[in-house]
């Protein structure tokens, strides 16, 4: 028996019971929108939680730290730790570059200065950095410094205005509640880099007990650019100023000469290393899929290593499981509709038992019997599988749109339901397999009634 | 006198066990069916005949014997076996049409051509043309509930002739039909066997309408009690049917309005003409 004759006898058969097949479809629908909306909102809180930690900072990179801190390193300088000590230099780097999918890798230079725009002053912490890091900051305003110039020229981050603060009364943004009146590109900014000489020189006395010292040579640093974002957006670069690690490297050398940088950690004798010692590095993965390897890698090597991955698989594990439990919600009525369809087969075939015999003494094979009522079976999840999606696109809609579900569940803005093509073909798929499972027994049911049923008179 | 025997059986038993006591529902039966012959299996209720064309069809498995049909033994055939055979090889008239309510009669027709996997347009031409044969090409588009009996009982024979089969096996065809269409829907089947070179097997427990059989089998208590030929010439023909037309006109049930305009001596005439 052809397929398009089998298809068109099964659906003239679902056709005469129109009232029936209806509430049946209705079951699937259900079941089936159920399992969509749920696996959705599973989907879209997923995301909402990806959205949220790319937006702190890039999902494919790790900050890499020495062994045991910058901190440990300076206060106990000559104890047995810091020969084991291992420092991030441009050889390191190098290293980290070599590792199998790093895309980059960046040393990070921290130093504190302290940045002076006529009466007011902050100190912050610069961070120098690799042209490529440079590149991946999203500016507001500005631009990156041209790449082969030598000059310093700092990038600020979008809340660095918020440390400012009069040098007169000493109030600032914290204090009183509003901008203070910077103007990083259009008024030229002061800078010192040497802050305990600028301290000691402004609050004489304390500790040092009475020695003067003078007051540090300020240095004016043109502005390149400020990153994206108000002042209260929050991103990976809001707090830092940002500049050239070559520059910066430059720039110190030349201001401390011999003496030892500040930050710089020293050997035994209390004497600076001939290089320079990076704080952190940063190393650029090729994909989120890489991470964990080469964080352990780098591990390995004896760094400290911190990626946003092992957070983002840490709430994964959390939102498989809100997921499967919301899919698992959805699942029930999708069952109990499947329970609804073999009901309504099983009805079907009581009432056709005659039809079917009388078929079978016209000669219909038992397997075309089968699959006549398996397509019956399948249909009504069809049927009811793309109803359902469609249903599920539309409640998604309204729950994205108009019931700002996703702002109360996580403070976030963007979709809570997403509904991948995937999900809907599997649905649909899947409605179908539910129908014909559900329909399985009934048709064998069918296929072993006998045929004296149709000659049977009443 | 056709010598083919297209149906042989030998030696037929069918017991049912009731509780202990076991049933003989045929009890040794011997016989053979010719090809392009009209058999009428007769016999009172209970005496085994329908059990007998069951068998014949493969609706039911035989307890013990042979039953050989266009040469193949169907008595050890799985079920499945069975649907083949019959797709390929029966067909079968109904007492009660038993037509698919939600098709129209030409869909009727051709369902057995479907099973056969016959493209839509060649089974739907088929069906139309045996429509004709049966005198419905009025009614081609109509639905099955939509017919009056005699009506529904012409499709039926439409769709039994349809796959153009070895046999044609009939229960009781008119035991829902008033006298009047019974013998319009007789003669009708007898024309047919006879311009088709068909072979009709038809049950029945009357015994007159049995006997426009060209042969007759009484079946009393699960045994062939007598088989009798009958020789009726066209004339005796004509002659039975006025009988029985005669009886019929003061009989106030004279079946559906639909009927009434098929022409029953055109059939008559047909019939003579193909004789």
């Amino acid at each position: 028996m052809r397929f398009l004759d089998l298809l068109g006898m099964s659906i003239n058969n679902l056709r005469r019971r129109k009232l029936r097949t209806a509430l049946t479809v209705l079951g699937v629908i259900i079941g089936t929108a159920s399992v969509v909306v749920m696996v959705s909102l599973g989907i879209g809180l997923n995301g909402l939680m990806m959205e949220m930690y790319s937006s702190y900072g890039s999902m494919t990179s790790i900050d890499i730290y020495s062994g045991g801190g910058r901190y440990y390193a300076s206060s106990s300088s000559g104890s047995s730790g810091s020969e084991e000590e291992q420092y991030i230099t441009d050889d390191t780097i190098e290293q980290f570059k070599r590792l199998e999918h790093v895309k980059t890798a960046s040393p990070i230079l921290q130093t504190d200065i302290i940045l002076k725009q006529g009466l007011y002053e902050a100190g912050v912490n610069i961070e120098g950095v690799s042209r490529e890091y440079l590149e991946d900051i999203p500016l507001g305003q500005g631009a990156l410094p041209d790449p082969g110039s030598d000059e310093l020229k700092f990038i600020y981050g979008n809340g660095i205005i918020r440390w400012f603060s009069n040098s007169k009364t000493g109030e600032g943004f914290w204090e009183i509640g509003e901008m203070p009146p910077v103007d990083y590109m259009n008024k030229p900014m002061f800078v010192i880099f040497d802050t305990s000489a600028y301290y000691q020189s402004r609050y004489p006395g304390g500790s040092d007990g009475g020695n003067t010292v003078k007051p540090p040579k300020k240095y004016m640093i043109e502005a390149a650019g400020v990153v994206e974002g108000g002042v209260d957006d929050y991103n990976n670069y809001t707090y830092s100023v940002y500049a050239e690690i070559e520059a910066l490297k430059a720039q110190l050398k030349r201001i401390y000469r011999k003496n030892p940088i500040p930050g710089q950690p020293t050997n035994k004798k209390g004497k600076p290393y001939p290089y320079f010692i990076y704080n952190r590095a940063v190393v650029f993965v090729d994909d989120t899929a890489n991470v964990t390897t080469v964080q352990q890698m780098i591990t390995d090597m004896g760094f400290q290593a911190n990626s946003q991955m092992e957070w983002i698989e840490q709430s994964q594990q959390t939102y498989d499981i809100i997921q499967l439990v919301l899919g698992g919600i959805g699942a029930v009525s999708l069952f109990v509709a499947a329970i609804g369809i073999a009901n309504t087969m099983m009805m079907s075939i009581y009432e056709r038992t005659k039809e079917i015999g009388v078929i079978k003494v016209l000669g219909c094979d038992l397997r075309n019997i089968r699959n006549m009522f398996l397509l019956e079976s399948g249909f009504i999840g069809f049927l009811g599988g793309v109803i359902g999606v469609v249903i599920s696109y539309g409640l998604g809609f309204i729950m994205n749109n108009f019931l700002g579900i996703a702002q109360a569940m996580t403070g976030m803005d963007g979709d809570i339901s997403r509904i991948p093509v995937w999900l809907s073909g599997a649905a649909i798929i899947f409605a179908i397999f539910v129908g014909m499972v559900a329909g399985f027994f009934p048709s064998l049911r069918a296929m072993h009634l006998s045929p004296l049923a149709a000659i049977r008179n009443e | 006198m056709p010598s083919i025997p297209i149906i042989e059986v030998k030696n037929l038993y069918k017991i049912y066990k009731v509780g202990d006591t076991k049933v003989h529902a045929l009890d040794g039966v011997d016989f053979s069916i010719y090809k392009g012959e009209f058999c009428a299996i007769v016999g009172p209720s209970g005496s085994g005949k329908s059990t007998l064309l069951n068998m014949l069809a493969g609706l039911e498995k035989p307890s013990k014997g042979e039953i050989v049909i266009d040469k193949i033994h169907i008595e050890h055939m799985t079920e499945n076996q069975l649907v083949e055979f019959r797709r390929k090889r029966v067909g079968f008239i109904f007492q009660s049409y038993n037509l698919l309510k939600t098709l129209n009669a030409v869909e009727n027709v051709a369902l057995p051509l479907s099973f056969r996997g016959v493209p839509k347009k060649k089974r739907n031409a088929v069906a139309a043309e045996y429509l004709k044969l049966v005198g419905l090409e009025k009614q081609m588009k109509h639905m099955a509930n939509a017919m009056s009996g005699g009506q529904q009982q012409r499709v039926g024979i439409a769709r039994a002739l349809a796959v153009n089969p070895r046999i044609i096996f009939a229960d009781e065809p008119t035991g829902n039909l008033d006298s009047r269409t019974t013998m319009e829907i007789l003669k009708l089947m007898r024309r047919i066997v006879r311009e088709q070179q068909q072979t009709l097997v038809m049950v029945t427990h009357d015994n007159h309408l049995a006997s426009y059989a060209d042969r007759l089998f009484h079946i009393v208590d699960g045994k062939i009690f007598k088989i009798e030929e009958m020789h009726h010439a066209d004339d005796d023909l004509e002659e039975t049917e006025n009988e029985k037309e005669s009886k019929n006109s003061n009989n106030p049930d004279n079946g559906g309005g639909a009927d009434s305009d098929s022409p029953s001596p055109d059939h008559a005439d047909s019939y003579g003409a193909a004789v």
